[in-house]
């Protein structure tokens, strides 16, 4: 017996392993290194790029994409995809002017406008498990659906005027230090940590240690990489894909909370193909579409680098379509590269 | 035997569609005792485990545990009635290491909910130690690991907790002689523990080998239930080939108890 069973040759002991690079940690280093590269790429083009005021713009601008990306980490482990994200962004920011609208306190409106987007991720994760439609199909009925309340709802036309208070979540930031100059015009010595951005890092810090930590975190990577063993182990497999879609919308209305208060107005129309970010960032972060592989601080990466990537071209007064055609290119590339990996 | 039985099936039957899977089947299991399931493949031996086991629910029947009634919704109410299985698939998460399918469904946690990690690779190393000493690549994902290493951590699973009865799908089958073995000396310690083993097998030998008894399943009805020693080899092929045994079998059996 110990012949057969005898650990394989150049597998270090338990403690030394632990240490030992696996395929998931080389993944996340590969991505962080790129994200690197181009930051440095991108500071030696352009001047303006390497600052402390655009490194806090790339922080906003990828807030959105990091919240959509965590609950799109999520579902993706447990072998699912969310392609709703985008649409119930829309429909939770619009739900929560409505409200803003109609006298609710805006910290209410925003509950709600996070309580709407839980409420269309238990629907898509009702119609995966009791109906048991693939969530390819499932989450694109929702997109639509999500869609089309948003513009049914607004008559297609933007909220505005929302008051000050609205737009303190996407506008406002901590630590913000601004000195008042004698000429009378203000001068700012620190811009501040703004809100999306520390909302950003406390929201991935808790998905984190759900993931790692928790039970259901456990029995998310136990559904992706093996749904059958996980049922038979015990796990409840349905609740757990439920948990995920849940989290994926309760997140997307959290974003769209985020992204309407930035912008002071409501938009029905807002976040069209953000799932596509959602899920480009979490597969370059290693997040692997067959389920059981995916992390957050992959994810984190991944939409980093796709934050970066848009900025940096936009520095380098690259045109948007060419940023499409990069974005696409790197998604691919971050995915070839990680079939060659686990070829081999 | 006077004692309860550990297990009992009384009636069982599962029907897909017009199929009968399992046809009225009865079986029960006492305890130290390790029973032979027999059958072809699509017999219906699999179906009968499965429902043991929670994982399918049967169209009509009881299942009683110590002689009481209980109606199984899933696998974790089988396992809380101390009946633990091992799938001839194994049922391991690929991406997780051994601790964590060990625990998986049943996670030891800190007093804050909490996974307890620390506690479940001691409680692992302990237990994989017991089957096989070698047993060092607790970090590793089990898809990294050789068949014979599942194998273990399947078993292990399968004895750490509460166990009173075991149902072992084809246990044997991907493994080689000495694994093969173990698992025999392992089968034959659980029995001297009390637990009672369903030992699904198409390995003759095994099952002459462990088994006190065999049953015998084939196109979903139960065609014979025999203790080891009225049965030859040949008697259970034709159970298993033919659903019936051998004409000369009645007479060879009364030869053999004068």
């Amino acid at each position: 017996m110990s012949q057969a069973i005898k650990p394989a040759s150049g597998r270090a002991p338990t403690p030394l392993a632990s240490l030992m690079p696996d395929a998931a940690k080389i993944h996340r280093l590969s991505a962080l290194l790129t994200l690197l590269l181009l930051i440095a790429g991108f500071a030696l083009a352009s001047q303006a790029f390497f600052s402390v005021n655009n490194a806090l713009t790339v922080l906003l601008q990828t807030s959105v994409i990091g919240l959509l990306g965590i609950g799109m980490t999520l579902v993706i482990i447990t072998g699912g995809i969310d392609l709703s994200v985008g649409s119930v962004l829309a429909l939770s920011g619009v739900g929560t002017a409505m409200a803003v609208k109609a006298g609710v306190p805006v910290g209410l409106a925003m509950a709600l406008g996070v309580a709407i987007g839980a409420a269309c991720g238990a629907v898509n994760g009702l119609v995966v498990t009791r109906a048991k439609i693939p969530p390819f199909v499932a989450t694109l009925g929702m997109m639509l659906m999500a869609r089309g309340l948003a513009l049914q709802l607004t008559g297609a036309a933007p909220i505005s005027q929302l008051g000050e208070a609205f737009g303190r979540l996407g506008n406002g930031a901590l630590f913000r230090m601004v000195e008042m100059q004698p000429n009378g015009f203000p001068k700012v010595i620190f811009p501040g940590i703004p809100y999306p951005a520390i909302l950003l890092a406390v929201v991935a810090v808790g998905a984190a240690y759900l993931l790692r930590r928790r039970q259901i975190g456990r029995h998310i990577y136990a559904t992706g990489s093996n749904e059958e063993a996980a049922r038979l182990s015990g796990v409840r497999v349905d609740q757990t894909k439920l948990y995920a879609y849940v989290m994926s919308g309760a997140l997307a209305g959290l974003a769209g909370n985020v992204l309407m208060s930035r912008l002071v107005t409501a938009q029905p129309s807002e976040g069209v193909m953000y799932e596509l970010d959602a899920i480009a960032a979490a597969v370059i972060g290693g997040a692997s579409l067959s389920g059981g592989v995916g992390t957050v601080s992959g994810t984190m990466i991944g939409a980093f680098i796709i934050g970066i990537l848009r900025n940096g071209l936009n520095m380098a007064g690259v045109s948007a379509f060419i940023q499409q055609i990069v974005i696409g290119a790197v998604v691919i590339g971050a995915v070839w590269i990680d079939q060659m990996r686990n070829r081999r | 035997m006077s004692q309860t039985p550990l297990v009992e099936m009384i009636g069982i039957e599962k029907h897909f569609g017009g199929v009968r899977a399992v046809d009225h089947v009865s079986l029960d299991l006492y305890p130290g005792e390790v029973v032979g399931v027999l059958g072809h493949n699509g017999a219906g031996k699999s179906c009968l485990m499965r429902i043991l086991a929670g994982a399918m629910i049967p169209n009509a029947g009881e299942i009683r545990v110590n002689g009481k009634a209980v109606a199984f919704a899933d696998p974790n109410d089988a396992r809380a009635a101390g009946i633990e299985t091992i799938y001839q698939t194994l049922a391991l998460a690929d991406h997780l290491d051994a601790p964590s399918n060990l625990f998986l469904g049943r996670e030891l946690k800190t007093w804050f909910g909490n996974l307890d990690d620390a506690r479940m690779l001691e409680e692992s190393r302990k237990v994989l130690a017991r089957l096989n000493p070698n047993f060092k690549n607790l970090s590793d994902p089990v898809s990294s690991l050789s068949g014979g290493q599942r194998q273990v951590i399947a078993i292990a699973r399968a004895i750490y907790f509460d166990t009173k009865v075991l149902i072992m799908d084809e246990p044997t089958a991907a493994l080689g002689p000495s694994e093969t073995a173990m698992v025999a000396d392992l089968i034959r310690q659980l029995q001297a523990e009390g637990i009672g083993i369903l030992l699904v097998s198409h390995d003759m030998h095994d099952v002459f080998d462990l088994c006190n008894r065999v049953v015998v399943m084939n196109k979903g009805r139960l065609v014979g239930a025999h203790g080891i020693e009225e049965v030859s080899k040949d008697d259970v092929l034709s159970l298993i080939v033919k659903g019936e045994l051998p004409a000369d079998w009645s007479a060879r059996n009364l030869e053999a108890a004068q």
